[in-house]
């Protein structure tokens, strides 16, 4: 996606990794992944028309007249004259996008896609709503919230389809493992409850971390819709997303855990130690970075959290202390009561901001309804497994190995539950 | 470059709206799925016309130079109707044309018929074969066993003069399910049977119906009647439903359905009472003297005791009975009234459907609706309501046929002397009555098994031996009676035929073209191309010149009298072609199209060819207002009331579209015009040369008490209903489809596929709180369907609502596979069963697309359980239903049918006995009025009841 000179936002096919931040970020939901080739695509106003002097498709097939294109800059344009001569509204105009895109006459039901109440029985007045695990159809699914006082209700929609499934809320999970080992472990080694010659630090660190971020880059790249393309995020990069700033800061940890590694092989703790000043920013902003990416994602209001980047590696420290510990377990190891208290903590402390993400309340109609599902709606199911996985994790010291592992499965949990609940808000 | 054309588009910059015309031979296209890249193609942009609904809108296909395939449709900025604008179903084309279901090659049954059996044969073999069967039966006299079913004709008379030269009243329609209400109620006043609102030039603008996003002429119409709306015209709309038509109306009235024309005759009582109306135009123009002369004698002959005996006619119609009756409240109305009054001339209205199409004495909707206009003097106006003969222009054809010597009792039967037109939809019920039998049965892309009322008596009807001797279904794609051919010949969906046509869109004349665009382009390229089928996908040919072949195999010697009428003027003996078919009509009858053409260099066949369209004349204006000129009067006779007769002869016109006929006086003089205030004036096609507020034909014809616009209660009259029934709507349009027509488009089956039942949650309470998608079971008179509820306020609480494109379904495998459901049919004597073995899936094909289907609910059919309910004067299927509508019973399953024919039966007499026979009621022992419109007119003499 980039912006041609005359404004337009327009998108290049061919260097399309398909990776659909775009589509996170767009508070529109323009953006789609077309299903012929598997890039972004969006309205570009008809750019090849334009070029070739041509108005847009929409203008010209309209019967009645209803859209119309023009150089809002150049005040003699009938664009121009509409827009500053008479009331015309935006769509979601708190987004700050200042979208270029006026509606004349537009009613409240029709601008904001929660206003209206969504039918029940999977019906429109002439249609069926599209199902499926990842379709997000437009209209408040409870005809109590919806934020019209006429009462509206939703006959007709294209549905849209969240673009960020299982893989990516997977790819959070095993994010987190491979940041939170080595982050976890070298933190309770500063405060000496890890030694660094032990076998964990210098085995189950950097082949636990590497493996899972060798994972969480396989994930990554199972999710692109242009998998063959990936390498594109480091050859073509754009500075501005987090995605990319993302995956230079996986890159450069994997080199830090590579060093971790070899140094183990040559029994060097020096350089292990050395590293580690690179190695504990780049595994926190490893795991942190995607409170940014997910920040970046406009569109998703829940996912505007200040808080997210603390979670995260909140998150990240209880995964990294449960497989640490059950190894401390197997092993027999001394820091095995060292690891299960920092289950316990971290459980608790991940406990506190879930329930002062959702006790708090939440700025955004958009960030209410995703946790209304999330806590009470389609994705309760994962929710309410999750916060029992970790409420048992708090009782780490006691029930050993037991509790990392359902920490660890109420981790994956609350990660389906919040990347799926934050794509359910229909924007459009 | 600047001496190009550049077409203005609606945002007014530097952008054009279309390619400049001189470069549609080589238009040069940035390929949009390749961008950013700029790969450059080369297209032909052929214009031809859509055949989706009878609008005719210009489409330009762009063909591309390359791979010889059509890449797209757009809409064609020479077309004076659509304007280069389009509906969804214009482009939408493209689906139709590259439908992997589409039929291809002409297919013969193998099987019992609706076996489902099929195998493949060549032209020549059905052609002969057909052929010699309609040979023997005009051989053997029996011409009245050969039919042509025809669903849109989308064309102006070129079958109906094969059916001529045949010598066969074998024309048989759609009308009577469509139009034939509205048309009689505007027939009844001006004896031209259609409306042209002038939409545009509107200061007011009255629809009862959802113009604006489905009406006939809807994309034409609704750039019209918006631009009157974006220049301040106020809109008022008459709609059960809240549709998106009522949300853009001034004033939206949802009246008890059928008590429309209650509420127009006391907006027209009010006009009249509060001198509110052109009192002059009425004295000039409307029959009232006759009207005085018949039902009011006593009084004076003065149009101060027509206004007196006007007042008193409608003295019931206070604004208070027509709230009553319409169960609205008094006050719009009374500002409605205000609004229609304050509007002049400038007032146009158009009812085809709706109202008019959904209730016995429908017809009185459009004559009340019309009856405004006539009060306003809004006739022929800008801004007012043409009569459509006037904007529309038919040209003279090549060879005149002749009027056939026969008349076809099973069409024109003589229970319904004044229908508007052939009772095509009893058919089953006529066959059976009269015991005919039909030899060889076409349908053209009509789909009477699915679309008409009580399709089990169709299918009863296929399967009864003997009853159809041959069925043959022209048809681009499958469809439920196609299952029941003996032969399925593919003909060319819209950018594969030749027609021509005219549409009355606006206060102007144009010929549209439609042509077969991989020919021209081809064509264009340098080819020869002499036969349609050479450049039509597969064996898919074109209706033309199928007809010409057929005829000359029917005739192969000329023996018959038939093959002239098929052979090339220019070199007779050799068969006609489209090229010289065209080349003369466009050469020879259309003024001002071979000047225009020879301007830019073209032959007007090469013109059309590449324009697609010609505008003939614009604004018209007021043609009952032009004197006679003094050459046409001679021996001049002047009636009672002022009809003019004369012996001069008829003046050749250069417009054959078809009028209607008023009588000779006895003398043998024929009308030439009316005298108003000492002049005589051309006047109207009516037999009184007036606009008929008293029609004498009613009179005559036995119906003297609707002898004057009038409000008659509705077969789902609330006095009507058994208790704890509801009035069913099952006509209403979605803008994205067209009846059966374009279940072959995956765009628009995407777009909508399922019909619900629209209901009130008032009434939902009352059925125990169901809630939208829960199933419920309609029992109409001779069975029952089930359905998903669509609980909504935007329909009237008591009236239940269903849209009749859906529910499409194939018996097997063959057919539809994006929008038709597999269904099981099951018979035991008259009673019959349908029931859903499966939706539709995504399957696999040449097209991706077709992969991508997510939907699997196509809706539910429910025409199937409507009996007959012919009108007993316009002959109109009465649509609206009287129906039960309860929660879906135990083992009711979703799009369940159940029908009992035996009671359809019952229904057919039922309704047949309301009628006044011609054999008791004609005034003249005829058949028919005369001067009525009728298709394929036959010989005056067939006119004549038997003795």
């Amino acid at each position: 996606m980039y912006r041609r000179p005359d404004g337009i936002v327009d998108f290049d096919k061919s260097i399309c990794i398909g990776c659909k931040a775009c589509i996170a970020a767009c508070p529109y939901d323009a953006i789609f992944i077309n299903p012929r080739d598997h890039s972004a695509e969006k309205c570009n106003f008809c750019a090849h028309r334009l070029d070739m002097s041509l108005e847009p498709a929409c203008v010209v097939v309209c019967p009645t007249e209803a859209i119309i294109i023009g150089d809002m800059d150049d005040p003699s344009t009938k664009v121009a004259q509409i827009i500053n001569r008479q009331p015309v509204s935006v769509r979601r105009p708190e987004k700050e996008t200042h979208p270029k895109l006026f509606y004349r006459g537009a009613h409240q039901a029709t601008l904001d896609p929660i206003a209206a109440t969504r039918p029940p029985g999977n019906l429109y007045a002439w249609a069926t709503q599209p199902q499926g695990p990842n379709e997000i159809g437009s209209g408040h699914p409870s005809p109590s919230h919806a934020n019209s006082s006429a009462a509206a209700l939703l006959s007709y929609d294209v549905s849209h389809k969240m673009p960020w499934d299982w893989r990516v809320s997977l790819y959070t999970w095993t994010k987190s493992l491979a940041a939170g080992i080595y982050l976890a472990a070298v933190l309770v080694a500063i405060f000496g409850g890890i030694s660094w010659t032990s076998t964990l630090m210098r085995w189950v660190v950097p082949i636990g971390s590497g493996a899972f971020l060798g994972l969480t880059g396989i994930i990554l790249i199972a999710d692109l819709e242009h998998p063959e393309r990936f390498y594109m995020i480091f050859t073509k990069h754009q500075w501005r997303s987090w995605l990319v700033r993302g995956a230079f800061i996986i890159g450069a940890y994997s080199i830090v855990l590579l060093v971790h590694f070899l140094a183990s092989l040559s029994d060097n703790v020096v350089v292990q130690q050395r590293a580690a000043i690179a190695g504990v920013p780049l595994s926190l902003m490893t795991a942190v970075y995607t409170g940014y990416l997910f920040a970046q994602s406009k569109a998703r209001d829940l996912w505007q959290n200040p808080l997210l980047p603390p979670h995260l590696f909140v998150q990240a420290i209880l995964a990294g202390s449960c497989v640490l510990s059950v190894f401390a377990i197997a092993l027999d190891l001394p820091s095995r009561d060292a690891l299960l208290w920092l289950v316990s903590i971290s459980a608790l402390a991940h406990l506190l901001f879930v329930l002062s993400e959702f006790t708090l309340g939440h700025p955004t109609a958009h960030a209410r309804l995703a946790a209304h599902n999330m806590i009470a709606g389609k994705y309760a199911r994962w929710f309410w497994p999750s916060i029992v996985g970790v409420a048992i994790a708090v009782f780490a010291p006691w029930l050993w190995w037991i509790a990392s592992f359902v920490a660890l499965i109420g981790l994956f949990l609350y990660e389906h539950a919040y990347v799926q609940a934050g794509q359910s808000v229909p924007l459009a | 470059m600047s001496d190009e054309t550049f077409y203005q588009g609606p945002s007014r910059t530097h952008l054009a709206s279309y390619p400049p015309k001189e470069r549609w031979n080589d238009w040069t296209e940035i390929e949009s799925k390749a961008w950013p890249k700029r790969e450059e193609h080369h297209y032909s942009l052929v214009p031809t016309t859509c055949f989706n609904c009878e609008s005719a809108c210009g489409l330009l296909a762009y063909v591309d130079k390359e791979t010889g395939e059509i890449r797209k449709f757009e809409g064609n900025p020479e077309h004076p109707g659509s304007r280069g604008r389009n509906c969804a179903k214009g482009p939408a084309t493209i689906n139709q044309v590259k439908d992997v279901d589409r039929i291809s090659f002409p297919l013969k049954r193998a099987g019992e018929r609706g076996e489902g059996k099929w195998v493949q044969v060549g032209w020549d073999e059905a052609l002969d074969d057909i052929a010699s069967r309609i040979r023997r039966a005009i051989i053997e006299e029996r011409e009245n066993e050969i039919m042509y079913h025809v669903g849109r004709p989308g064309e102006d008379g070129y079958t109906e003069r094969v059916m001529g030269a045949w010598g066969v009243d074998g024309h048989n329609s759609h009308t009577n399910i469509c139009s034939s209400a509205a048309r009689a109620g505007y027939a009844f006043w001006m004896g031209i049977d259609r409306p042209s609102p002038d939409h545009a030039n509107a200061d007011v603008i009255f629809l009862i119906s959802s113009h604006l996003e489905a009406g006939h002429y809807f994309n034409p119409h609704a750039q019209r009647i918006i631009e009157a709306k974006a220049s301040g015209a106020k809109i008022i709309v008459f709609d059960i439903r809240l549709s998106n038509t009522a949300t853009h109306a001034d004033y939206w009235v949802a009246p008890q359905p059928g008590s429309e024309a209650a509420i127009l005759l006391a907006i027209a009582r009010n006009l009249v009472e509060t001198g509110r109306y052109n009192r002059e135009f009425v004295r000039r123009w409307w029959n009232w003297e006759e009207y005085l002369a018949v039902e009011r004698p006593e009084l004076p002959r003065t149009f101060e005791s027509f206004e007196k005996a006007f007042l008193e006619l409608y003295a019931d119609f206070t604004f208070e009975y027509a709230a009553e009756e319409a169960k609205v409240a008094v006050q719009p109305l009374r500002e409605i009234a205000d609004l229609v009054a304050g509007a002049g001339t400038r007032f146009s209205s158009h009812n085809w459907r709706s109202a008019a199409a959904g209730h016995r004495g429908g017809w009185q909707v459009s004559r009340t609706l019309f009856l405004l206009n006539a009060l306003l003097g809004a006739i022929a106006t800008e801004g007012g309501v043409y009569p459509n003969a006037w904007n529309k222009f038919v040209p003279k054809p090549i060879h005149a046929t002749p009027h056939p010597k026969r008349w076809n009792t099973v069409t024109w039967p003589e229970h319904y002397p004044l229908a508007y037109h052939e009772m095509s939809f009893l058919l089953p019920h006529l066959l059976r009555e009269q015991n005919r039998k039909l030899d060889v049965y076409f349908t053209r892309v009509y789909n009477p098994v699915w679309t008409n009322p009580d399709g089990m008596s169709w299918i009863e009807m296929f399967k009864e031996a003997g009853r159809i001797g041959l069925h043959v279904a022209l048809t681009p794609t499958w469809s439920e009676t196609a299952y029941f051919a003996d032969y399925v010949l593919p003909m060319g969906l819209g950018p594969e035929r030749h027609d021509i046509h005219s549409y009355e869109t606006h206060d102007a004349q144009w010929l549209g073209f439609r042509q077969p665009v991989l020919r021209e382009a081809r064509e264009r390229a340098g080819e020869k191309i002499t036969d349609t089928r050479e450049a039509n996908p597969g064996q898919v040919w074109e209706e033309n010149e199928f007809w010409i072949e057929m005829s000359w195999r029917i005739d192969p010697d000329g023996k018959l009298g038939i093959r002239k009428y098929f052979e090339s003027k220019k070199k007779p003996g050799e068969k006609l072609t489209v090229d010289e078919y065209y080349g003369f009509i466009f050469e020879n009858s259309v003024p001002g199209l071979p000047e225009r053409a020879s301007a830019e260099g073209l032959t007007p066949l090469a013109f059309m060819r590449k324009y697609g369209a010609f505008e003939v004349a614009r604004n018209i204006g007021k043609q009952h207002e032009i004197p006679v000129p003094q050459s046409e009067l001679e021996d001049v006779v002047v009636s009672e009331h002022g009809r003019v007769y004369t012996r001069a002869a008829k003046p050749a016109v250069e417009n054959i579209v078809p009028l209607p006929a008023p009588d000779d006086d006895p003398d043998g003089r024929r009308p030439a015009g009316v005298k108003i205030d000492g002049e005589i004036l051309r006047g109207w096609p009516t037999p009184s040369g007036k606009l008929e507020f008293y029609s004498s034909t009613l009179a005559t014809w036995g119906w003297r008490e609707y002898a004057t616009p009038q409000y008659i209660k509705s077969h789902v009259h609330p006095e009507n209903l058994k208790p704890g029934q509801m009035v069913l709507n099952p006509i209403f349009r979605l803008p994205t489809q067209i009846h059966t027509r374009s279940a072959n488009a995956k765009w628009l089956d995407e777009l909508a596929h399922v019909n619900p039942l629209w209901i009130n949650p008032v009434d939902t309470e009352k059925l125990g709180g169901i809630v939208t998608g829960d199933l419920v079971r309609i029992t109409t008179e001779i069975g029952h369907f089930v359905l998903k509820a669509w609980v909504t306020e935007g329909i009237r609480p008591g009236v239940v609502a269903c849209s009749h494109h859906m529910g499409r379904w194939k018996l097997d495998d063959k057919g539809q596979r994006q929008m038709a459901a597999t269904v099981g049919l099951d018979n035991d004597g008259s009673r019959w069963s349908m029931h859903r073995k499966s939706g539709v899936s995504a399957f696999k094909s040449d097209d991706p697309d077709t992969q991508r289907i997510w939907w699997t609910d196509v809706g539910v059919h429910q025409n199937l359980t409507f009996c007959v309910q012919p009108d007993p004067i316009s002959g109109m299927h009465c649509w609206h239903q009287a129906v039960t509508v309860e929660r879906a019973h135990p083992g009711d399953a979703y799009a369940d049918v159940f029908v009992d024919t035996e009671k359809s039966r019952e229904a057919f007499e039922k309704w047949q006995a309301m009628t006044r026979p011609a054999s008791r009621f004609s005034p003249n022992a005829t058949r028919r009025p005369w001067w009525f419109l009728r298709p394929l007119r036959p010989s005056r003499n067939e006119y004549k009841l038997p003795v």
